[in-house]
């Protein structure tokens, strides 16, 4: 039962993070969202269901996070790339500033005691 | 001609688009076109594709009841409530008890005023009540009634009284046995009296398991 709970906290704990690590992904350039997809899986334990990005872009995009434009493909039909806004970013930078200080003020304690 | 990749897309694509359902239709679709883009951009990667590769694109993508739990999540949209069996209320109870007794506690009116609550109830759809009005008027009430009648007229069940020529009512004998019409007096009677307990068990049945067009 304790497992559990642990499993469903870092569950949530993914997919509250999840949205930052997308705009991460946007800072230097436009992506389309196979190639976004690709590249969150290359990290193990972030994506379990890659699907799951699509719901979450289309939410960024309706809170105007990101925009989006088609580009035609040399390899297939257009693609929608996504593109990190002015509020994303700093929705982005604001993330950062918290994350730090939450990951820092986390380890002070675990870290200490697991060692 | 599709091949079998192909319609395991296809099926994965319904699958979703199902799952999907109670969300906003521009939602949907933008989230199953972009799923669809991800499957033919995957797809158009592979040098030779092969039914295997095509199963491995999809399950990364996840079981769509997945995506489609997670997609409700991030819209904020409440998941779709399970069906609950319904709870009866006394509007119920007492259509159920009128229906089948309430003939016998006040003839004819204490059966009608179950058949109001059935029909004032939202439990039931109009089949439903239908059946509950039709079988039988007055529930056990009615054959109850025919059998005192039948024992109180001193023939017993089946025994036919006939009018003379003289206008004089003029009791037929009965055999102990061997008279058909006697059997078939009985059948009737048993027949009246199981078919109001069965509608009654089949109404009570529908409240557990009512149809979707009754739900509110």
């Amino acid at each position: 039962m304790v497992a559990g709970k642990q499993d469903a906290l870092l569950a949530q704990m993914r997919k509250g993070t999840l949205q930052y690590c997308v705009l991460a992904l946007l800072v230097d350039e436009e992506r389309y969202g196979f190639d976004l997809v690709r590249s969150l899986a290359e990290t193990d334990g972030m994506v379990t269901s890659e699907g799951t990005i699509y719901p979450l872009l289309s939410r960024l995009r309706r809170d105007g996070l990101v925009e989006t434009t088609w580009r035609e493909s040399t390899s297939g039909p257009p693609r929608r790339y996504y593109r990190l806004t002015k509020a994303g970013r700093s929705a982005l930078d604001a993330f950062n500033d918290e994350w730090g200080r939450f990951r820092d003020a986390v380890n002070h304690f675990v870290e200490r005691k697991a060692g | 001609m599709s091949t079998t990749p192909d319609r395991l897309v296809e099926r994965y694509l319904k699958h979703l688009e199902v799952e999907l359902d109670d969300l906003p239709r521009d939602r949907r679709r933008e989230i199953v076109d972009e799923i669809a883009g991800h499957i033919a951009e995957a797809r158009a990667g592979l040098e030779y594709e092969t039914e295997a590769d095509v199963r491995n694109i999809l399950e990364s993508l996840g079981d769509p009841a997945d995506i489609a739990a997670d997609a409700r999540e991030r819209f904020e949209i409440e998941p779709p409530a399970p069906a609950e069996p319904f709870k009866p209320g006394w509007t119920e109870i007492a259509a159920l008890v009128l229906l089948l007794v309430g003939g016998l506690v006040l003839p004819v009116i204490g059966w009608m005023i179950g058949v109001i609550f059935l029909w004032v109830s939202n439990a039931w759809n109009v089949r439903d009540k239908i059946i509950g009005t039709l079988f039988v008027p007055g529930g056990v009430g009615l054959p109850l009634f025919f059998l005192l009648f039948a024992l109180g007229s001193g023939g017993g069940i089946g025994c036919v009284d006939v009018i003379s020529d003289s206008g004089q009512t003029v009791p037929q004998a009965c055999p102990d046995s061997g008279d058909s019409t006697n059997y078939f007096g009985i059948a009737a009677v048993i027949a009246l009296l199981l078919i109001p307990v069965m509608t009654t068990a089949y109404l009570a049945y529908r409240l557990r398991h009512r149809p979707a067009a009754a739900t509110a």
